[in-house]
């Protein structure tokens, strides 16, 4: 990465007196090691040469002893500085990411993609934390102390500092050469690695199949094979770095060898060197050499680093080109490519509309509704139809003609891309987003169980403070007071992630549990696609029709009751709608719905 | 403790490489210590203007050991990493050995995956155990004993400092981190499941969360519960920064106390003055080698945890009773019986099963049917002793399961689980599981059997069949099981992408193989289900009733209603 992300940029803005503390806090070390040198060479040459008295070196020892402690001290306050700035860089990167995911839109096509948005909150973000811990403490220190170091060395002593001065670049060199070739050779190796290091996570997940197959026991070898494989190939890779490291630590080694040569040979023959300053500069040397030295380590971690920054950063630019990179889904379950800036505009704008002002159960109409995730996508294209209130609507067709896509429409959650739906007259994106979603209730075909208690999960459909009588109501209602008596601590209990699994049918009643509580004024309704438990198919039925009795119903439709008991039926196909109408009516006139509703049963009977 | 023993066998089976690299080491830490004593030696000793010769020979010892120095650091690295990596294969052996008896039992009905992955990252991180836990110390402790024993012979009192210096880096001061990080870690560790529970939350949920209106007050949560995350791990990161601060505060001081105590006795005139720039310089680089200790607390608490964890997920159920010598024959067909069976999953509030009874003759072929989560998979994972009841008797031909050798039931067992795993490989491999050789025709006939005509033998599998459609991987594992010459027959939904011609074909081409055996077919779909000698209705973990399709239908019960609302179904649409 040759160029600093616009991410850390924004963090180095935004935490620059850290930054300048940092670099005054480096430049005070960088004295006290000086100081530590000298006053060591200092007390050495007093003591040794000069046969001083103790109590005369007592007050150099002293302060000696002061300015160790204050190495070190300075060395943990840059840590201190370091670990600050990268807690704080990671809570905003996380506020950042967190406030995408809320605000920006319905994500696209989750289910292929959560693991993955989740690593990136948590995994990527956290791989970032070195850049601000490490490296950037560790090249501050690096820019400042060597040139201390080195005008320091040269005042003493000027061939020293010449000998330091031009052995120093080939550290840099030498770190950049083995970042390289290491490169290059793990790329070549690449596959061979990627091949050898899911072997065993294969295996293990393909351990029931092996045992049935009878092939456990072969398959250790196997395993053993490959681990051995990806030692190897993973040896290569590291020989070439190791034997890099090899030659710049040798280049070092020679270096501080030269340095002492030159010193005695000063001490010795040219008599023109103190022992003081010797000793000093041989103090200096290593300390130079190591400083160096650290920031390949730091450059390492700081290159991991950023490329967990491009991912935070590819993530949070992402979400605009979503529906293109997901293409639509339908039945998909959890939530299907939904995406764009679908939030209505208004929200919480003042002066839009009240939706609690507005007759319930709504009038809805649809003029020229047109949509596509992206530019190439397919598009969805339905004209202009009104549904009167309270009517129930069905929405009808293969899967992947866009059904789920238009109920999304009609709900809001997607914005067309020309076209407008019509709330009592006004379009719904004049709305305030939480006043309409008042009044709404979608019961998808996996409805999502929160952790917390069962009754909260029922409660989370009010949007209001409800009683526990109301929840157990409506749990009743649905047909949950059995598995309620059932839970070790009844509505108490907790249940989703981490607490108590509910089978898909508990889930579906939940989900009308939930609906029973709202009470709403349109129900968008994904039915199910699998035969559900008997008690659960039965509460379904009625249910819905009971909500629905005071309701504007849209239901993306699979049974046939459903379908000829609702006012109105879009027939869909490939996007487009097809036709409309009531069962009858559509049966007459399309051959191809007539189809559609018949090819299943017959099938069943050949 | 028991993960450690598996850890110290393959140590020891990499004794060679360890052994070597603990020498190149330590000839690395000692040759760095000399290298910078004998020039504070070397300055020293100019001030008596000794001959010439002695500098050349001083100066030239110090260019070769800064070489061997730089060579056996490098021979360190080699052995140690080559250790690591073997270790590495070795652990990995040994745990897949520990689990294949213990799999699938030890995965529970959710997340089985997740756990799978978390083993092999936790097998991973033990790797770690030696490279920057185990031997660092040793060599540290070497080098130091070393110091101390060569410093002994200028001063006792010197070399007792060293001592000091020796305990307090190599074992108090990573001590003293280590028990902050062990306070702190769970708290992280904590705050990072909390952080990724509710992340994972708002995906999965966001429709739901958006129409309940309650995006707002969940990305509130999140941002407290994010700040935590940092606090904790800063809180966690700090113990280390203050360990290495600590680690270089006891390198000056004893430095320090060199000086001191050098001066002193140089007074007392116990001690030659040429020796003081020496011994400082000592000092400094050996606490320089000891530099490893610094990390050492954290990965030494990872790799705990991870052992920790391994103990229970692995070694908890290790009590295995030897296998039963009873074999089930392969030759003739199978009967099975089920009475007052009930089974529960370890993770799971509810039984499985409950108190099933089920007799299933030898040659008959039974449907199950059932809403998902009735326990239909469950009756399978038990016949095919994949997991133990929890309470009653399984039988097959009127042997009790608990005497049949697991490998003789799968031997004679032909399976189509309802995810079946598929190996990267060739669509040859992957057919050839089994220990029965065929040749490249006879698989071909299968996979035409089994309508997969698309594809060739040599075509390549990805791992976990990620190339594959739902659809491919269903005919695969049939072709796979009609390979086998088992004469029982175990078949969870293996047609459920199917459309419904091709599964009449592929059922068709089964039952005429299976004429003779005994077959149990779960299915989703209620079609097709004439021909069955039975049908079995489950919900919840009970049977609702059983019998053929015609009485099924006239009794007018669950089955009968279940068919009703399939019939309902419109736009149903598989994979063609």
């Amino acid at each position: 990465m040759k160029k600093k992300t616009g991410l850390i940029s924004e963090q180095m803005s935004a935490q620059r007196k850290r930054l300048v503390l940092l670099g005054g806090m480096s430049l005070a070390l960088g004295a006290a090691i000086v100081g530590q040198a000298a006053l060591l060479a200092e007390s050495v040459e007093k003591i040794f040469v000069q046969r001083a008295s103790f109590s005369s070196v007592a007050v150099i020892l002293g302060i000696l002893l002061a300015v160790m402690a204050a190495r070190t001290l300075l060395s943990y306050g840059n840590g201190r500085i370091g670990l600050r700035m990268a807690a704080s860089a990671k809570t905003d990167m996380r506020a950042a990411l967190l406030r995408k995911l809320t605000r920006a839109s319905m994500p696209a096509a989750l289910r292929g993609q959560t693991g993955g948005k989740v690593s990136v909150a948590l995994d990527a973000v956290d791989e970032a934390d070195s850049y601000f811990s490490q490296y950037m403490p560790r090249m501050m220190e690096a820019a400042v102390i060597p040139i201390l170091i080195l005008v320091v060395v040269f005042t003493q002593h000027m061939n020293s500092g010449f000998i330091m001065l031009v052995t120093a670049p080939f550290i840099p060199i030498f770190m950049i050469l083995v970042g390289l070739k290491t490169k290059n050779k793990s790329e070549e190796k690449f596959a061979q690695l990627a091949e050898f290091s899911g072997t065993f996570l294969d295996s293990l997940q393909g351990l029931v199949s092996l045992k049935l197959f009878g092939r456990a026991r072969q398959h250790e070898q196997e395993i053993e094979r490959s681990s051995i494989g990806y030692r190897d190939a993973t040896m290569d890779i590291l020989r070439i770095a190791f034997t890099n490291t090899f030659m710049l630590e040798s280049i070092v080694m020679l270096g501080i060898g030269i340095v002492a040569l030159e010193l005695a040979l000063q001490l010795l023959i040219f008599k023109s060197l103190s022992f003081h300053t010797a000793f000093l500069i041989l103090l200096l040397a290593p300390e130079f050499y190591s400083l160096l030295k650290n920031t390949g380590t730091a450059f390492h971690s700081g290159r991991t680093s950023m490329g967990a920054i491009g991912k935070v950063e590819e993530m949070l630019a992402g979400t605009r080109d979503e529906g293109a990179v997901n293409p639509r889904r339908e039945d998909g379950g959890i939530t299907d490519g939904i995406s764009g800036a679908d939030r209505m505009i208004t929200a919480n704008k003042p002066g839009s509309d009240d939706m609690s002002l507005t007759r319930m159960p709504p009038i809805i109409e649809l003029r020229d509704v047109r949509f596509r995730y992206a530019p190439d996508s397919f598009e969805l294209a339905v004209g202009n139809i009104s549904f009167g209130p309270g009517k129930h609507i069905a929405i009808v067709g293969k899967s992947g003609s866009g059904k789920t896509t238009l109920m999304h429409l009609i709900a809001g959650l997607l914005k067309p891309s020309s076209g407008e739906v019509l709330v009592n007259g006004t379009p719904l994106m004049h709305y305030d987003e939480d006043s309409w979603f008042g009044h709404v209730s979608y019961i998808t075909q996996h409805p999502y169980i929160f952790a917390g208690t069962f009754a909260d999960n029922i409660a989370i459909g009010a949007g209001r403070a409800v009683s526990r009588d109301d929840v157990v109501q409506a749990a009743a209602a649905a047909g949950l007071a059995a598995v309620a008596s059932e839970l070790e601590h009844g509505y108490d209990t907790l249940v989703g992630e981490g607490g108590r699994g509910l089978s898909g049918g508990e889930k579906q009643r939940l989900a009308l549990a939930r609906a029973f509580l709202k009470r709403p004024a349109v129900i968008l309704f994904d039915e199910p696609t699998v035969g559900l438990d008997l008690q659960t198919e039965r509460v379904l039925q009625q249910s819905i029709a009971l909500l629905a009795s005071k309701a504007t119903m849209i239901t993306v439709a699979h049974r046939l009751y459903t379908i000829r008991n609702a006012d109105n039926i879009m027939f869909m196909g490939d996007g487009t709608l097809l036709g409309c109408g009531r069962h009858e009516e559509l049966l007459d006139c399309l051959p191809e719905y007539a189809e559609m509703v018949d090819a299943h049963r017959k099938g069943g009977f050949a | 403790m028991n993960e450690l023993a598996i850890l110290t066998k393959a140590m020891i089976q990499e004794r060679k490489d360890i052994a070597m690299a603990i020498i190149g080491g330590f000839i690395a830490g000692i040759a760095g210590v000399s290298l910078f004593s004998l020039s504070g030696y070397l300055i020293s000793k100019t001030v008596f203007a000794p001959p010439l010769y002695t500098l050349i020979v001083l100066t030239s010892l110090v260019k070769i050991l800064g070489l061997l120095r730089a060579a056996s650091r490098y021979a360190e690295r080699l052995y140690a990493h080559r250790a690591t990596f073997s270790l590495l294969s070795r652990l990995r052996t040994s745990f897949f050995a520990k689990l294949i008896p213990l799999t699938p039992g030890i995965l529970g009905k959710k997340r089985s995956g997740e756990l799978l992955a978390r083993i092999v990252g936790d097998v991973e991180s033990l790797q770690h155990y030696f490279l920057r836990v185990a031997y660092p110390p040793i060599i540290v402790v070497m080098v130091f004993l070393a110091t101390v024993l060569y410093t002994s012979a200028f001063s006792i009192w010197i070399a007792c400092l060293f001592v000091v210096g020796m305990l307090a880096a190599a074992f108090v001061v990573p001590g003293l981190v280590l028990l902050g990080l062990r306070k702190v870690h769970g708290r992280v560790r904590r705050q990072r499941t909390v952080f990724s529970t509710e992340v994972t939350e708002l995906l999965y949920g966001f429709r739901d969360l958006k129409v309940y209106g309650q995006l707002n007050k969940r990305e509130e949560q999140l941002q407290h519960a994010s700040s935590a995350l940092s606090e904790e791990q800063q809180a966690s990161a700090v113990h280390l920064l203050r360990g290495q601060s600590l680690h270089a505060f006891v390198m000056y001081l004893i430095s320090w106390g060199v000086l001191v105590l050098g001066a002193y006795l140089i007074m007392n005139g116990s001690f030659a003055g040429v020796f003081l720039a020496m011994l400082v310089m000592t000092s400094l680089t050996v606490f320089e080698e000891a530099a490893p200790m610094a990390t050492l607390p954290a990965y030494k608490q990872d790799s705990e945890h991870a052992a920790k964890r391994l103990a229970e997920t692995v070694l908890a159920a290790d009590v295995q009773a030897p296998q039963p010598t009873a074999i089930l024959s392969g030759n003739q067909a199978v009967s099975l019986e089920l009475c007052g069976v009930s089974f529960q999953y370890e993770d799971e509030w509810r039984p499985a099963l409950r108190d099933v009874s089920l007799h299933f003759p030898a040659g008959s072929k039974t449907a199950i049917v059932g809403p998902s989560g009735s326990g239909k998979t469950t009756i399978i994972e038990l016949l095919l002793k994949l997991r133990a009841s929890t309470s009653g008797q399984i039988r097959i031909n009127d042997v009790s399961i608990d005497q049949l050798d697991d490998a003789s039931i799968w031997q004679a067992s032909n399976v189509v689980m309802q995810y079946s795993h598929f190996f990267r490989g060739t669509i040859r491999d992957n057919l050839l599981l089994g220990e029965e050789r065929y040749t490249d025709q006879a698989l071909s006939a299968i996979l035409d059997k089994a309508q997969l005509t698309n594809k060739s033998l040599d075509d390549a599998v990805y791992e976990k069949g990620e190339n594959l459609s739902d659809g491919e991987k269903q005919r695969i594992a049939l072709a796979r099981a009609m390979l086998r010459k088992g004469r029982l027959w175990f078949l969870d939904e293996p047609t459920s992408s199917l459309d419904y011609i091709t599964e009449r074909l592929v059922f068709r081409q089964l039952l005429s193989q299976a004429r003779d055996d005994t077959l149990i077919l779960i299915c989703h779909r209620l079609t097709g289900l004439e021909e069955m000698d039975r049908i079995v209705v489950m919900d919840h973990g009970r049977i609702m009733e059983a019998g053929t399709y015609a009485e099924l239908m006239e009794q007018k019960g669950y089955f009968y209603e279940m068919k009703q609302i399939e019939l309902q179904m419109v736009g149903e649409q598989c994979e063609v």
